[in-house]
């Protein structure tokens, strides 16, 4: 742990406000969030409808921006970065999975996950083949390669998303409730190969997640209510917090 | 690369409906296109042929010679020598005659008319066979002296049928009136506005009409291999011809009946040459031509306007529909000049197989048409000269065609793709229909 802190943090982000305008209604989603995520860390964030889990991660992820303060990746004030550096650092540092999947639909599985690889052009055709089937094989897809999303469960379909996400090798991985679709056997394989990429290679993991089981397998859980982060606990602590809260729902 | 193909291709097989139909609507502005322009082409083309038959050659050596300053008769003297220096100094030449010019007044029992009198060989003239549709009678009766070729509307008119006797009467060069009666040989079916103003006899009988010698003749119609061959050959007529010692009159472009006025009051006697070609001899009728140019791009534009706009509705609305899909994309990293390259592909796709679809059936259509020999009503007749109608395509503008209305296709789309690619990953991800 200590030796990660001496690191400078993979993701930095300082006073940072995130709001929505709805027409004339401005909606604040996120109100002033400071946040530090070193190489190699599992965090989760953990947080009610609404609170803000998904617009965070979009900051994060270089697919929104920040209403005001200063959200770093990689070193990289993303402010600073033009469009095309942006998707660069999309493309080639973070891997996404969307809370609603968003896979090609007309591309097969296979294809999808396939997909950034070839936007990389750093494998030649056969590495990508065997990093590909590789994926598919670890998120139980193997058999079905060939099919179209829309010839999928969700929980397949979410699958899908993670082994796209997953594809790259990506130093920083987001994931939107990557388990909310499984069943607990498949949430647990996936988090299992999460945390197998986590270990092995040191992959940045950030999730957003209601379930206190994938709560347990993160290094901290972020606590975040209506736009602001509460505290930053350990799993067990945060297995009580939440179970206090729980009893509210 | 090749992602952006596949993405693309399936795309237009995924939403097979809206590639359909769309791919229709290309298609079938293409093939409108087409066989409008062939029509237009064919019109000319008929409309060409028949009057550079009836009416002019190619290139005319025709002129006029004046007895006295005021009155000049169409005529060119001692025409075998000239058209002797013709043949040998125009290898373009594919075949020249030499036609009689009059305007005289034609009299039957019940009624009289002013027409144009050509005076032909009608052996030496291969031309008149494929353009006149004898209607009545036999074209080879013009061999014999004495005789005249009507067209339909003139017979009618004069109330004579093949093998009846009219007058023609005309003013010679000596200022008298002279008159000879011919016999009816034919009839030919009207080719438009030139069977309102002509008739044809045998050249003899024109001269016996006005009482000319018989090296005399109206004009040398000299007919090329090449049409794009008469500003070359008309040149080097000027100079050979006037290095022969022949009077050339000032180049003046219209048709020769025309220059009468100014003939007449200019103050030389004897012969003088005048070579002109079929666009001043047609000068007149142009004027039809620049109309039917005129109302097929008009018919065009507005076809495609309309048509247009209908495959920008549905490009748009195909690419706003995958606003979610570009989002995506973009937020796994895809760059914006790729999105837009993807969709530009795409839409190229779609206008090259249907502009390639609809080229085919129009030239189908053309082919098809122009087999059938489909007759015209008279109206468009009289224009153009025939009484069928006659398609040609023309290769470079159908191609043309295809290259325009894919190159539209292609940018129509340009719009609505960079507008999706340029949105927030995350805004286009969250886009709704
Ligand atoms: N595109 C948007 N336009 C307007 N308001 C939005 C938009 N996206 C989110 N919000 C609002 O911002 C707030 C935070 O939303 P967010 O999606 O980040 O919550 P969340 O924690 O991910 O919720 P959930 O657990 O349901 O996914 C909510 O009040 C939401 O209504
Ligand atoms: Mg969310």
């Amino acid at each position: 742990m200590n030796a990660a802190v001496a690191q400078s943090p993979i993701v930095s982000i300082t006073n940072v406000t995130k709001d929505y305008t709805l027409g004339k209604v401005v909606v604040p989603a996120l109100r002033g969030v400071d946040l530090q995520v070193h190489p190699g860390e599992f965090i989760s964030i953990a947080g009610p409808s609404g609170s803000g889990k998904t617009t965070l991660l979009n900051l994060i992820g270089c697919v929104d921006t920040a209403t005001s303060g200063v959200v770093s990746v990689a070193g990289q004030d993303t402010k600073q970065l033009t469009e095309r550096q942006l998707t660069h650092l999309r493309l080639h540092t973070i891997g996404f999975i969307f809370q609603s999947f968003n896979l090609v639909s007309v591309l097969s599985v296979f294809q999808n996950v396939e997909f950034p690889l070839l936007l990389q052009r750093k494998l030649d055709k056969n590495q990508r083949k065997e990093r590909v089937n590789q994926l598919l094989e670890q998120v139980g897809l193997a058999h079905h390669a060939k099919h179209r999303p829309n010839e999928l469960s969700g929980g397949q379909r979410q699958r899908v998303a993670v082994a796209r996400a997953l594809v790259t090798r990506p130093q920083l991985v987001l994931a939107d409730e990557p388990t909310a679709n499984l069943d607990s056997v498949t949430g647990q394989h996936i988090i299992d190969l999460m945390k197998e990429l986590n270990q092995k290679e040191g992959t940045t993991f950030i999730f957003s997640t209601h379930d206190a089981k994938v709560m347990n397998h993160a290094n901290a859980v972020v606590r975040l209510a209506d736009g602001k982060i509460l505290d930053r606990l350990t799993p067990s602590e945060a297995k009580r917090a939440l179970a206090v809260g729980a009893e509210g729902h | 690369m090749f992602q952006l193909f596949l993405i693309a291709f399936r795309n237009l097989g995924t939403h097979r409906r809206r590639t359909l139909l769309l791919g229709g609507a290309i298609a079938g502005v293409t093939a409108l296109l087409v066989i409008l322009m062939g029509l237009s082409t064919g019109m000319k083309e008929t409309m060409l042929r028949s009057a550079t038959t009836l009416a002019t050659g190619h290139v005319n050596v025709g002129g006029f010679f004046k007895v006295t300053a005021g009155q000049a008769a169409p005529v060119v003297t001692a025409y075998p020598k000239i058209l002797e220096l013709v043949r040998k100094e125009v290898p373009e030449l594919d075949y020249a005659v030499q036609r009689g010019r009059g305007w005289a007044k034609i009299v039957s029992e019940s009624a009289s008319m002013q027409v144009g009198v050509g005076g032909i060989d009608v052996k030496d003239e291969p031309g008149f066979r494929q353009v006149l549709q004898i209607h009545e009678g036999n074209l080879d009766g013009l061999n014999e002296q004495g005789t005249v070729l009507l067209f339909e509307k003139q017979a009618k008119r004069l109330q004579v049928k093949v093998g009846d006797t009219v007058t023609i009467s005309a003013p010679t060069m000596r200022g008298t009136n002279n008159t000879v009666d011919v016999r009816v040989a034919a009839i030919a079916t009207d080719v438009g506005m030139m069977s309102d103003f002509n008739v044809f006899v045998p050249s003899n009988t024109l001269r016996s009409l006005y009482q000319l010698r018989d090296d005399t003749t109206g004009a040398l119609y000299l007919y090329l291999k090449d049409v794009n061959q008469v500003p070359v050959v008309q040149a080097r007529l000027r100079t050979v011809l006037a290095d022969a010692g022949h009077q050339l009159m000032d180049n003046d472009p219209r048709a020769f009946w025309m220059k009468f006025e100014v003939v007449n009051r200019e103050a030389w006697t004897g012969q003088k040459l005048d070579i002109t070609n079929w666009e001043d001899e047609l000068s007149f009728i142009t004027w039809t031509l620049t109309a039917l140019n005129g109302l097929t791009g008009i018919l065009i534009f507005v076809l495609l306007v309309i048509i247009g706009v209908g495959i920008m509705n549905t490009l748009w609305i195909a690419i706003r529909e995958r606003t979610r899909e570009i989002g995506t994309l973009r937020a796994i990293g895809m760059q914006r000049t790729r999105v837009v390259a993807m969709f530009l592909f795409e839409a190229m796709t779609l206008g090259a197989l249907g502009t390639l679809a609809g080229a085919l059936i129009g030239l189908a259509v053309c082919l098809g048409v122009d087999a059938a020999h489909v007759g015209v009503p008279a109206a468009v007749a009289m224009f153009i000269m025939s009484d069928r109608l006659h398609l040609v395509v023309n290769a470079g503008s159908v191609v043309g065609a295809m290259v325009f209305i894919t190159t539209c296709t292609t940018l129509i789309s340009l719009i609505p793709s960079f507008l999706a690619a340029r949105l927030k990953p995350v805004t286009a991800m969250h886009h709704i229909g």
